[in-house]
């Protein structure tokens, strides 16, 4: 038994246009959270969709769990959340889960069962109301989305894949699904989400990879990505009358290369080989009120921002994620 | 198939006929089905009897240049014919004055004193020709009436010019013919008469042509609802698109069989209990004529087979066109090739009953378009020779492979493609790049 959820191995994929995924290859480990980062455009989507054999990649390998992702039936043990979401307007709740489910191979009577726990657990039935005899188009915009939840994880999933997961949720459906994730992991379920969002990712995920342009960028664990890009980011704040004072250091360029003004403190990008203390020494030359100056973790909005730029952000744009 | 994609098959099937055979409207539609067929059926029986019992028909202006008196011979018979009728005006005038003659005759038309006015001349002594003009000139039962009566005073006019007695000449010449039609078939004598068949041809076609538009367009619709709600993101995630296609295209299909035999199992009762009222009604004869034919068990299995097989056809164009659309404005001008097809097949199907084996019946029902419904109904008219019809569903059968080829791959790359409307050269790379 492979210890890995999904092993993808050298998969590109070319459109008429543009080359949404060239030579993309990750790993992802059993029971992890791991988080699919990437500017709009980047290939998240076709990533995603080709591991669910949506679209066919040009060239590589996929493996689910040890096996191909063609192998009949792979792809029943994963729940996927579209980006773009939506169900069946006109057919009622508890048919609609039931057919999700039934196409996932979940037996009628089990489907059933689940079905009723599921909609007591998101409040959808309720002993005034049970919303699972609506149809789907008498429901509001968020009971919608839970019923879309419920439908990608009716057939208890090993591996739950989740496109932008966290856009057009309202915050108690972002929360729901946070605790959802959490609780998946917990019972060992791999859990795979893509966002261009890094707070979210930066909070939920044990490992990430970052894609841009069709490209991996970096890849793994959280920690070890912080780290190996730990010690080049100093947090400097210095009282508001100084702050005139050191402009004219932190657009020294063959020492900052980047800097974020976080209003209470400044969050700076060492150049490449400007050494830490230099700047301080810069700093305390001007005789300004030096209130914080400490080496800090990046946060993986940092990391994306030094490692794709601002470039890849603005080239991604297809729209076929 | 293997057994995985075998059972997704199912799944799909399941949701696409429950939830259409559970709709409002498929009840309405079933339940008003045979209401609009036995609209249909009967009227043109009412509308027929009303034509025989058309009661003002001899109110006509006899216009009378032949000076042998045939003009009140012709009344005579009109009115003998029609008594309840206002009886008609005889003019007797000589050839040259019949223009005048007309020009009066025309404005007792036009101020509808009469129904219309009938010209004999010298063609008329001769055999050869009259003329009649009037408000029911359009109306090929009075037409045939008027003509009959003419004809058969010309006869009566000769015969007693040659000398025979005046009562003879009726006695001989009053005859009121009605020629009954019957079909005769590979298997010799059939059952019904021919006309029945015509009709009964007419309404199988008719019903296969509303049952393929119908249905495909609920496969185009099913197809677009799918990608517009973006529920087949999640879909194509559990199943792939060939197996998904075809599950729509099965269960909507059965979903059209399950319509037809409820139509047909209501028609039966609705005929058994509903039929010796209107036959009290009308009169036996008048119902009796149009009775419905038996339909051999080849036959019908001929029948169903050029639905399933015309349906297939037209429902996967159809479905591939609800791949390519994105707006409810883009699936009129999409579809249209495919519904010009389904028309130019509509059209033809008038000139093929009237005349079932010209080479245009035969080409249009061998062209594997227009087969599914067009064979049938010449099959219904005349004994088509069995390689004609193998021919024609062996085309069938290659069109239908072939349209399902095609549609499959658009229909898989357009399923997920959101945005315009694609263009014939983008439809070509998504056949060729879809493997």
């Amino acid at each position: 038994m492979s210890d890995l959820a999904i092993d993808i191995r050298n998969v590109a994929k070319r459109y008429a246009e543009h080359v949404a995924v060239r030579d993309l290859s990750l790993q992802v480990p059993r029971g992890a959270v791991y988080g699919l980062l990437g500017p709009n455009g980047a290939g998240k989507t076709t990533t995603i969709r080709m591991i669910l054999n949506i679209i066919v990649p040009d060239s590589g390998t996929i493996e689910l769990f040890g096996q191909p992702h063609l192998t009949n039936g792979a792809t029943d043990r994963i729940g996927y959340l579209p980006e773009e979401r939506g169900l069946y307007k006109k057919m009622q709740v508890r048919r609609v889960l039931r057919f999700l489910a039934e196409l996932k191979g979940v037996p009628g009577k089990l489907a059933e069962a689940r079905i009723e726990e599921w909609l007591e657990r998101f409040q959808l039935r309720t002993p005034e109301k049970d919303w699972g005899l609506a149809k789907i188009d008498e429901l509001s915009r968020g009971m919608q989305q839970k019923v879309q939840f419920i439908g990608t994880l009716l057939h208890d999933p090993d591996l739950v894949i989740l496109d932008e997961p966290f856009s057009g949720l309202d915050p108690i459906n972002a929360q729901a699904l946070k605790d959802t994730v959490v609780d998946l992991k917990a019972r060992g379920k791999t859990v795979i989400f893509s966002t261009h969002l890094m707070d979210n990712a930066e909070r939920l995920c044990d490992a990430v990879c970052i894609i841009a342009r069709g490209d991996k960028v970096l890849d793994g664990p959280v920690t070890a990505v912080k780290a190996a890009h730990g010690g080049r980011v100093i947090a400097l704040a210095v009282g508001g009358e100084s702050r005139p004072a050191i402009a004219h250091i932190l657009a020294d360029r063959t020492l900052v290369s980047r800097v974020d003004d976080q209003n209470r403190f400044y969050e700076i990008n060492l150049a490449p080989g400007a050494d830490p203390q230099r700047l301080l020494q810069r700093v305390v030359e001007t005789g300004a009120a030096i209130q914080r100056f400490e080496l800090v973790q990046p946060s993986l909005h940092q990391i994306f921002l030094e490692r794709v730029g601002a470039s890849g952000v603005e080239e991604g744009m297809s729209g076929q994620g | 198939m293997d057994k995985v994609s075998l059972r997704k098959l199912g799944v799909v099937f399941k949701r696409e006929y429950l939830e259409r055979v559970r709709s409002k409207w498929f009840l309405v539609g079933t339940l008003l089905g045979p209401v609009f067929f036995a609209m249909i059926t009967v009227l043109p029986i009412l509308i027929s009897t009303k034509t025989h019992a058309s009661t003002d028909l001899a109110n006509v202006t006899i216009i009378d240049a032949t000076g042998s008196g045939i003009g009140e011979r012709v009344a005579g018979a009109l009115r003998q014919r029609f008594p309840l009728s206002p009886v008609p005006q005889v003019r007797s005038v000589d050839a040259a004055s019949i223009g005048a003659e007309e020009d009066r005759a025309m404005l007792a038309v036009r101020d509808k004193e009469t129904r219309g006015y009938l010209v004999l001349d010298s063609t008329t002594v001769a055999g050869t020709s009259a003329r009649y003009a009037g408000r029911n000139a359009g109306s090929i039962g009075d037409v045939e009436q008027i003509t009959s009566i003419v004809r058969q005073q010309v006869l009566a006019q000769r015969l007693q010019s040659e000398g025979i007695d005046a009562k003879r000449v009726a006695a001989l010449t009053g005859t009121r013919l009605e020629v009954r039609t019957e079909r005769i078939g590979d298997s010799g004598r059939e059952q019904g008469s021919g006309l029945g068949a015509a009709f009964l041809g007419y309404i199988v076609a008719l019903l296969l042509y509303m049952m393929i538009v119908l249905y495909g367009q609920t496969v185009l619709r099913g197809v677009m609802e799918e990608k517009t709600t973006r529920v087949a993101e999640v879909v194509v995630s559990s199943v792939d698109t060939d197996t998904l296609l075809a599950g729509k295209i099965f269960g909507i299909g059965l979903v059209a069989v399950t319509q037809v035999l409820a139509w047909v199992a209501l028609s039966i009762a609705l005929a058994v209990y509903g039929g010796p009222l209107l036959a009290k009604k009308l009169g036996a004869g008048a119902f009796a004529a149009s009775a419905i034919p038996s339909i051999s068990v080849p036959a019908l299995g001929a029948l169903l087979l050029y639905f399933v097989l015309g349906f297939i056809f037209y429902a996967s164009l159809f479905a591939a066109i609800g791949a390519m659309v994105n707006s409810q404005e883009d699936v009129q001008q999409a579809s249209m090739p495919v519904m010009l097809l389904l028309v130019s097949t509509v059209i033809f199907m008038t000139p093929i009953t009237t005349n079932p084996g010209s080479a245009l019946a035969r080409t249009m029902s061998l062209l594997p378009f227009s087969a599914p419904i067009l064979m049938p109904l010449r099959m219904t008219l005349v004994s088509v020779p069995w390689y004609e019809v193998a021919g024609s569903l062996a085309g069938v059968v290659v069109a239908c492979l072939a349209a399902i080829w095609v549609s499959a791959r658009i229909y898989r790359v357009g399923l997920l493609m959101y945005g315009k409307r694609p263009t014939f050269g983008e439809l070509a790379r998504w056949v060729r790049h879809a493997g």
